[in-house]
Protein backbone atom coordinates (compact mmCIF):
# COMPACT_ATOMS: atom_id res chain seq x y z
CA UNK A 1 0.00 0.00 0.00
CA UNK A 2 1.49 3.57 -0.76
CA UNK A 3 2.10 5.66 1.58
CA UNK A 4 4.32 8.03 0.59
CA UNK A 5 4.20 11.46 -1.32
CA UNK A 6 6.39 10.73 -4.25
CA UNK A 7 6.63 14.11 -5.40
CA UNK A 8 7.15 12.66 -8.82
CA UNK A 9 6.45 13.63 -12.30
CA UNK A 10 4.26 10.22 -12.68
CA UNK A 11 2.29 11.08 -9.05
CA UNK A 12 -1.15 12.10 -10.46
CA UNK A 13 -3.72 11.86 -7.61
CA UNK A 14 -5.88 9.29 -9.61
CA UNK A 15 -6.77 7.37 -6.48
CA UNK A 16 -7.94 9.98 -4.24
CA UNK A 17 -11.63 9.02 -4.88
CA UNK A 18 -11.16 5.97 -4.28
CA UNK A 19 -11.08 5.70 -0.40
CA UNK A 20 -14.91 7.38 -0.49
CA UNK A 21 -17.55 4.87 0.51
CA UNK A 22 -18.92 3.95 3.65
CA UNK A 23 -21.51 0.99 4.65
CA UNK A 24 -24.20 3.58 3.85
CA UNK A 25 -23.57 3.95 0.37
CA UNK A 26 -27.01 4.19 -1.38
CA UNK A 27 -28.15 3.89 -4.68
CA UNK A 28 -25.87 5.02 -7.25
CA UNK A 29 -26.48 7.34 -9.71
CA UNK A 30 -25.42 6.82 -13.28
CA UNK A 31 -22.39 9.36 -12.76
CA UNK A 32 -21.57 6.84 -9.54
CA UNK A 33 -21.76 4.04 -11.62
CA UNK A 34 -19.75 4.99 -14.06
CA UNK A 35 -17.51 5.92 -12.14
CA UNK A 36 -17.56 2.75 -10.22
CA UNK A 37 -17.03 1.08 -13.82
CA UNK A 38 -13.66 3.00 -14.13
CA UNK A 39 -12.56 2.25 -10.60
CA UNK A 40 -13.38 -1.80 -10.91
CA UNK A 41 -11.17 -1.70 -14.23
CA UNK A 42 -8.04 -0.99 -11.29
CA UNK A 43 -9.18 -3.82 -8.79
CA UNK A 44 -9.54 -6.04 -11.70
CA UNK A 45 -5.94 -5.20 -12.94
CA UNK A 46 -4.87 -5.78 -9.43
CA UNK A 47 -6.08 -8.92 -9.12
CA UNK A 48 -4.24 -10.12 -12.23
CA UNK A 49 -1.00 -8.54 -10.98
CA UNK A 50 -1.33 -10.49 -7.84
CA UNK A 51 -2.27 -14.06 -9.46
CA UNK A 52 0.40 -13.81 -11.70
CA UNK A 53 2.80 -12.79 -9.24
CA UNK A 54 1.94 -16.05 -6.65
CA UNK A 55 2.35 -18.26 -10.39
CA UNK A 56 5.15 -16.88 -10.96
CA UNK A 57 7.73 -18.65 -13.87
CA UNK A 58 6.12 -21.98 -12.87
CA UNK A 59 3.74 -21.97 -15.75
CA UNK A 60 1.71 -19.43 -18.21
CA UNK A 61 -1.91 -18.51 -18.60
CA UNK A 62 -4.04 -19.76 -21.81
CA UNK A 63 -6.14 -15.93 -22.92
CA UNK A 64 -9.21 -17.91 -23.12
CA UNK A 65 -8.68 -18.40 -19.02
CA UNK A 66 -7.94 -14.48 -18.93
CA UNK A 67 -11.12 -13.85 -20.77
CA UNK A 68 -13.11 -15.86 -18.19
CA UNK A 69 -11.62 -14.72 -15.08
CA UNK A 70 -11.98 -10.92 -15.88
CA UNK A 71 -15.47 -11.48 -17.23
CA UNK A 72 -16.61 -13.44 -13.90
CA UNK A 73 -14.59 -11.29 -11.43
CA UNK A 74 -15.17 -8.12 -12.92
CA UNK A 75 -19.17 -8.56 -12.37
CA UNK A 76 -18.45 -9.59 -9.29
CA UNK A 77 -16.52 -6.76 -8.26
CA UNK A 78 -18.72 -4.79 -9.60
CA UNK A 79 -21.93 -5.69 -8.19
CA UNK A 80 -20.18 -5.58 -4.89
CA UNK A 81 -18.52 -1.89 -4.95
CA UNK A 82 -22.49 -0.74 -6.66
CA UNK A 83 -23.72 -2.29 -2.90
CA UNK A 84 -21.05 -1.58 -0.95
CA UNK A 85 -19.16 1.15 -2.93
CA UNK A 86 -15.24 1.00 -3.08
CA UNK A 87 -13.92 0.07 -0.35
CA UNK A 88 -10.99 -1.09 -2.37
CA UNK A 89 -8.20 0.58 -0.61
CA UNK A 90 -9.61 -0.91 2.55
CA UNK A 91 -10.21 -4.70 1.47
CA UNK A 92 -7.15 -4.90 -0.73
CA UNK A 93 -5.25 -6.95 1.91
CA UNK A 94 -7.53 -9.42 2.13
CA UNK A 95 -8.79 -10.10 -1.67
CA UNK A 96 -5.45 -10.15 -2.99
CA UNK A 97 -4.70 -12.97 -0.12
CA UNK A 98 -7.53 -14.48 -1.29
CA UNK A 99 -6.11 -14.08 -5.38
CA UNK A 100 -3.26 -15.99 -3.76
CA UNK A 101 -5.30 -19.14 -2.95
CA UNK A 102 -6.60 -18.67 -6.84
CA UNK A 103 -3.25 -19.09 -8.55
CA UNK A 104 -2.34 -22.10 -6.15
CA UNK A 105 -5.41 -23.49 -6.83
CA UNK A 106 -4.88 -22.74 -10.81
CA UNK A 107 -1.48 -24.23 -10.90
CA UNK A 108 -2.37 -27.12 -9.38
CA UNK A 109 -5.71 -27.55 -11.42
CA UNK A 110 -3.62 -26.76 -14.65
CA UNK A 111 -0.37 -29.79 -13.03
CA UNK A 112 0.39 -32.07 -16.42
CA UNK A 113 -0.76 -29.19 -18.58
CA UNK A 114 1.23 -26.65 -20.78
CA UNK A 115 -0.58 -24.06 -18.88
CA UNK A 116 -3.66 -22.98 -17.02
CA UNK A 117 -6.49 -23.47 -19.15
CA UNK A 118 -9.55 -22.01 -19.19
CA UNK A 119 -10.93 -25.21 -17.36
CA UNK A 120 -8.06 -24.95 -14.75
CA UNK A 121 -9.65 -21.44 -14.43
CA UNK A 122 -13.00 -22.00 -13.71
CA UNK A 123 -12.32 -24.89 -11.38
CA UNK A 124 -9.80 -22.86 -9.13
CA UNK A 125 -12.62 -20.19 -8.70
CA UNK A 126 -14.75 -22.67 -7.39
CA UNK A 127 -12.63 -23.71 -5.11
CA UNK A 128 -11.86 -19.89 -3.74
CA UNK A 129 -15.75 -19.22 -3.87
CA UNK A 130 -16.74 -21.65 -1.48
CA UNK A 131 -13.47 -21.06 0.66
CA UNK A 132 -14.92 -17.55 0.63
CA UNK A 133 -18.49 -18.30 1.82
CA UNK A 134 -17.68 -20.60 4.47
CA UNK A 135 -15.29 -18.35 5.33
CA UNK A 136 -18.08 -15.16 5.10
CA UNK A 137 -20.61 -17.59 7.13
CA UNK A 138 -17.96 -18.27 9.93
CA UNK A 139 -17.04 -14.63 10.32
CA UNK A 140 -20.47 -13.39 10.04
CA UNK A 141 -21.57 -15.94 13.05
CA UNK A 142 -18.41 -14.48 15.07
CA UNK A 143 -19.34 -10.77 14.25
CA UNK A 144 -22.75 -11.86 15.46
CA UNK A 145 -24.26 -11.06 12.27
CA UNK A 146 -22.03 -8.14 10.55
CA UNK A 147 -19.88 -4.98 11.70
CA UNK A 148 -21.30 -1.49 11.15
CA UNK A 149 -17.77 -0.12 11.60
CA UNK A 150 -17.03 0.95 7.98
CA UNK A 151 -13.25 1.27 9.06
CA UNK A 152 -13.00 -2.47 9.33
CA UNK A 153 -11.71 -4.33 6.28
CA UNK A 154 -14.71 -6.76 5.42
CA UNK A 155 -13.92 -10.24 4.77
CA UNK A 156 -13.14 -11.20 1.06
CA UNK A 157 -16.28 -13.20 0.68
CA UNK A 158 -18.38 -10.26 0.01
CA UNK A 159 -16.00 -9.23 -3.29
CA UNK A 160 -16.28 -12.63 -4.72
CA UNK A 161 -19.58 -14.56 -3.72
CA UNK A 162 -21.33 -11.28 -4.42
CA UNK A 163 -24.62 -10.99 -4.89
CA UNK B 1 -15.48 -7.24 -29.34
CA UNK B 2 -14.62 -3.63 -30.35
CA UNK B 3 -10.79 -2.63 -29.38
CA UNK B 4 -12.30 -0.47 -26.70
CA UNK B 5 -12.89 -3.69 -25.33
CA UNK B 6 -10.59 -5.80 -26.09
CA UNK B 7 -7.83 -3.60 -24.38
CA UNK B 8 -9.16 -4.67 -21.13
CA UNK B 9 -8.76 -8.17 -21.88
CA UNK B 10 -5.17 -7.57 -23.20
CA UNK B 11 -4.22 -5.25 -20.21
CA UNK B 12 -5.35 -8.04 -17.78
CA UNK B 13 -3.20 -10.42 -19.54
CA UNK B 14 -0.25 -7.74 -19.38
CA UNK B 15 -0.79 -7.47 -15.58
CA UNK B 16 -0.48 -10.84 -15.39
CA UNK B 17 2.81 -11.00 -16.23
CA UNK B 18 4.57 -8.14 -14.89
CA UNK B 19 3.41 -9.87 -11.37
CA UNK B 20 4.68 -13.03 -12.88
CA UNK B 21 7.92 -11.24 -12.98
CA UNK B 22 7.77 -9.17 -10.02
CA UNK B 23 6.77 -12.88 -7.95
CA UNK B 24 6.03 -12.13 -4.42
CA UNK B 25 9.26 -10.73 -3.10
CA UNK B 26 7.80 -7.23 -3.53
CA UNK B 27 4.38 -5.64 -3.25
CA UNK B 28 3.08 -3.10 -5.72
CA UNK B 29 1.79 0.27 -4.50
CA UNK B 30 -2.23 0.59 -5.64
CA UNK B 31 -1.13 4.12 -7.46
CA UNK B 32 0.88 2.42 -10.18
CA UNK B 33 -2.21 0.61 -11.17
CA UNK B 34 -3.99 3.19 -12.76
CA UNK B 35 -0.64 4.95 -14.18
CA UNK B 36 0.43 2.03 -16.07
CA UNK B 37 -3.09 1.10 -17.04
CA UNK B 38 -3.86 4.87 -18.63
CA UNK B 39 -0.32 4.50 -20.25
CA UNK B 40 -0.83 1.41 -22.15
CA UNK B 41 -4.17 1.54 -22.69
CA UNK B 42 -3.79 4.25 -25.04
CA UNK B 43 -0.29 2.83 -26.57
CA UNK B 44 -2.05 -0.23 -27.18
CA UNK B 45 -5.47 1.35 -28.25
CA UNK B 46 -3.01 3.34 -30.86
CA UNK B 47 -1.66 0.04 -32.08
CA UNK B 48 -5.04 -1.54 -32.16
CA UNK B 49 -6.11 0.80 -34.27
CA UNK B 50 -3.18 1.21 -36.85
CA UNK B 51 -2.57 -2.08 -37.27
CA UNK B 52 -6.16 -4.34 -36.31
CA UNK B 53 -6.45 -6.31 -33.62
CA UNK B 54 -3.47 -8.49 -33.78
CA UNK B 55 -2.97 -9.61 -30.30
CA UNK B 56 -3.46 -13.54 -30.68
CA UNK B 57 -0.27 -13.44 -32.70
CA UNK B 58 1.17 -10.73 -30.91
CA UNK B 59 0.37 -12.07 -27.75
CA UNK B 60 3.95 -14.27 -26.72
CA UNK B 61 5.51 -11.01 -28.02
CA UNK B 62 4.00 -8.70 -25.94
CA UNK B 63 3.48 -10.54 -22.63
CA UNK B 64 7.37 -11.07 -22.55
CA UNK B 65 7.82 -7.57 -22.45
CA UNK B 66 5.46 -7.25 -19.73
CA UNK B 67 7.59 -9.61 -17.93
CA UNK B 68 10.44 -7.45 -18.97
CA UNK B 69 8.44 -4.56 -17.20
CA UNK B 70 8.10 -6.56 -14.20
CA UNK B 71 11.83 -7.29 -14.06
CA UNK B 72 12.83 -3.31 -14.79
CA UNK B 73 10.42 -2.36 -11.87
CA UNK B 74 12.04 -5.11 -9.70
CA UNK B 75 15.72 -4.02 -10.36
CA UNK B 76 14.92 -0.13 -9.51
CA UNK B 77 13.10 -0.91 -6.63
CA UNK B 78 16.02 -1.82 -5.03
CA UNK B 79 15.78 -2.58 -1.44
CA UNK B 80 12.01 -1.16 -1.02
CA UNK B 81 9.59 -3.54 -0.41
CA UNK B 82 7.52 -2.41 -2.55
CA UNK B 83 7.09 -1.04 -6.53
CA UNK B 84 6.21 2.80 -6.38
CA UNK B 85 5.27 5.21 -8.92
CA UNK B 86 8.82 6.30 -9.54
CA UNK B 87 10.29 2.81 -9.59
CA UNK B 88 7.09 2.31 -12.43
CA UNK B 89 8.46 5.58 -14.44
CA UNK B 90 11.89 4.18 -14.46
CA UNK B 91 10.78 0.54 -15.49
CA UNK B 92 8.46 2.34 -18.36
CA UNK B 93 11.08 4.01 -19.42
CA UNK B 94 13.98 1.44 -19.45
CA UNK B 95 10.97 -1.11 -21.73
CA UNK B 96 9.92 1.86 -24.08
CA UNK B 97 13.19 2.58 -24.93
CA UNK B 98 14.82 -1.17 -25.56
CA UNK B 99 11.27 -1.58 -27.78
CA UNK B 100 12.12 1.57 -29.76
CA UNK B 101 15.23 0.34 -30.14
CA UNK B 102 13.86 -2.92 -31.44
CA UNK B 103 11.53 -1.52 -33.54
CA UNK B 104 14.04 0.81 -35.42
CA UNK B 105 16.19 -2.26 -35.93
CA UNK B 106 13.59 -4.55 -37.22
CA UNK B 107 12.42 -1.40 -39.80
CA UNK B 108 9.27 -1.10 -38.44
CA UNK B 109 7.76 3.19 -37.55
CA UNK B 110 7.00 3.85 -33.92
CA UNK B 111 3.38 3.67 -33.95
CA UNK B 112 3.61 -0.21 -34.97
CA UNK B 113 6.34 -1.21 -32.52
Amino acid sequence: MNTQETGNPFNADVTESLATSTDTFTSPSTVDIQELERQVEYVVDDCFFTVGQVVGMRTTVDYDAVIWWRDHYREKFLAAMMAFGNRWMQDRANVTSVAFMLAERAVRYSEGKSSIDIESARKAAADVERHCELHARRAARRQGRDTSDAAVPRIAGYWCTYP
Amino acid sequence: MTPAQEVDYILNDCFFAVGQAVGTQKSLDFDVIPWWRARYRAFFLHAMSANGNSWLRDRHRVTAVGRFLGQRALHHAGESPSIDLRTAGLASNDVETGCRMSAEREGVSASQA
